[in-house]
């Protein structure tokens, strides 16, 4: 089973030095209808204006994960911790009990392109957390790879959730299949760019697609596109 | 000094209770190793989606000073643990822990 959500019938926010595309209810924004997928609660596609961000607030129990798309972004937190990402980066923050934090774009003059992901952790109250990762954007190329993980790895950042994100970077008539772990996993799709046929449809830049029940995924790109797929409990 | 109770939304930030906003008497005390908020607020849509999401909420005392920075502490409600009593009209929000601190010496 796949429903799709086009990204016309998505909320969009301009505050000017924000460009938000929230794909779940958030802030000003709530529809009880679409207030996550799974153990997911926020998907935002997020342009920055150079220099500008969200000043110093907390989290809790939440786990938080930024990839860049375009541009670099300076997270820093009240654990210490003082980092730059750009593309191939990603940062990951269980917040646990509590964390006080701040996130700007990094550049005075190029725009930032992430993506905000929260996601409900698989215990409360842990003592946070926060890592810097980096992938080889080379192996996006025609592969699905893994990027955050509860099974993590050199180039994979843990996360306190049994899930995996993943993206790739796929070839106009290419394909790739997806077998998730069992038909009870839910399978969260993202556009980046480009167009992708799932299962029997096709999604352009900025739908999602949410997946049940499938024990087999086909992915084949209509035209080159990049896409996150978040494999879900 | 001028202090400020909020009571928010952990995802997004939708605004429940805004003490600047809506005149609602309230107390913290501390309350074994956490602190109890008790506050004074009729029944109104507000607080029946506060509660509906009360295992979701950042709870915070704003103080702003006219010769320091202003500070915020928020609080930590671990399992919400929040209960409205509608006879006295009157919220209760117990929190586990807190962190204070002063927005500016964040860099921006």
């Amino acid at each position: 089973m796949i429903k799709v959500f086009p990204a016309a019938s998505r909320y969009s926010a301009d505050l000017g030095w924000l460009r938000s595309h929230p794909s779940f209810s958030f802030g000003e924004y709530y529809d009880p209808n679409r207030t996550g997928f799974s153990v997911m609660r926020v998907c935002n596609d997020d342009y920055l204006a150079p220099g500008r961000g969200f000043g110093a607030h907390p989290h809790s129990d939440m786990e938080i994960v930024s990839i860049v798309l375009n541009g670099q972004i300076r997270h820093e937190d009240n654990l210490g911790n003082s980092v730059v990402s750009s593309f191939g980066e990603v940062q990951r923050m269980s917040a646990g009990s509590g964390v006080i934090h701040t996130e700007f774009n990094a550049s005075a003059e190029e725009e930032l392109r992430l993506l905000q992901l929260w996601f409900m952790p698989k215990e409360r109250g842990v003592t946070p957390s926060y890592e810097a990762s980096r992938f080889d954007t080379g192996k996006l190329h025609n592969a699905l790879l893994p990027v955050v993980s509860d099974e993590s790895s050199e180039q994979v950042a843990w996360i306190g959730q049994n899930m995996t994100i993943y993206l790739s970077k796929l070839e106009q008539g290419k394909q790739l299949s997806y077998a998730p772990g069992s038909k009870d996993r839910k399978l969260f799709l993202y556009i980046i760019e480009g167009q992708l046929g799932a299962h029997g449809e096709t999604l352009a830049a900025g739908d999602t697609a949410h997946i049940e029940q499938v024990s087999d995924l086909e992915l084949t790109a209509a035209e080159q596109a990049f896409f996150m797929l978040i494999d879900l409990p | 000094m001028k202090q400020t109770l909020l009571v928010k939304h952990a995802v997004g930030g939708r605004m429940f209770i805004d003490s600047d906003k809506q005149a609602v008497p309230y107390s913290v005390v501390q309350h074994g190793e956490g602190w109890k908020f008790t506050v004074s607020i009729p029944w109104s849509g507000a607080i029946e989606e506060l509660l509906a999401c009360k295992n979701e909420l950042n709870v915070f005392i704003f103080q702003e000073f006219d010769d320091q920075p202003t500070l915020k502490t928020w609080y930590y409600v671990k399992d919400g643990s929040v209960e409205y009593d509608s006879d006295q009209a009157s919220l209760t929000i117990i929190a586990d822990s807190r962190i204070e601190y002063y927005p500016h010496l964040y860099s921006s």
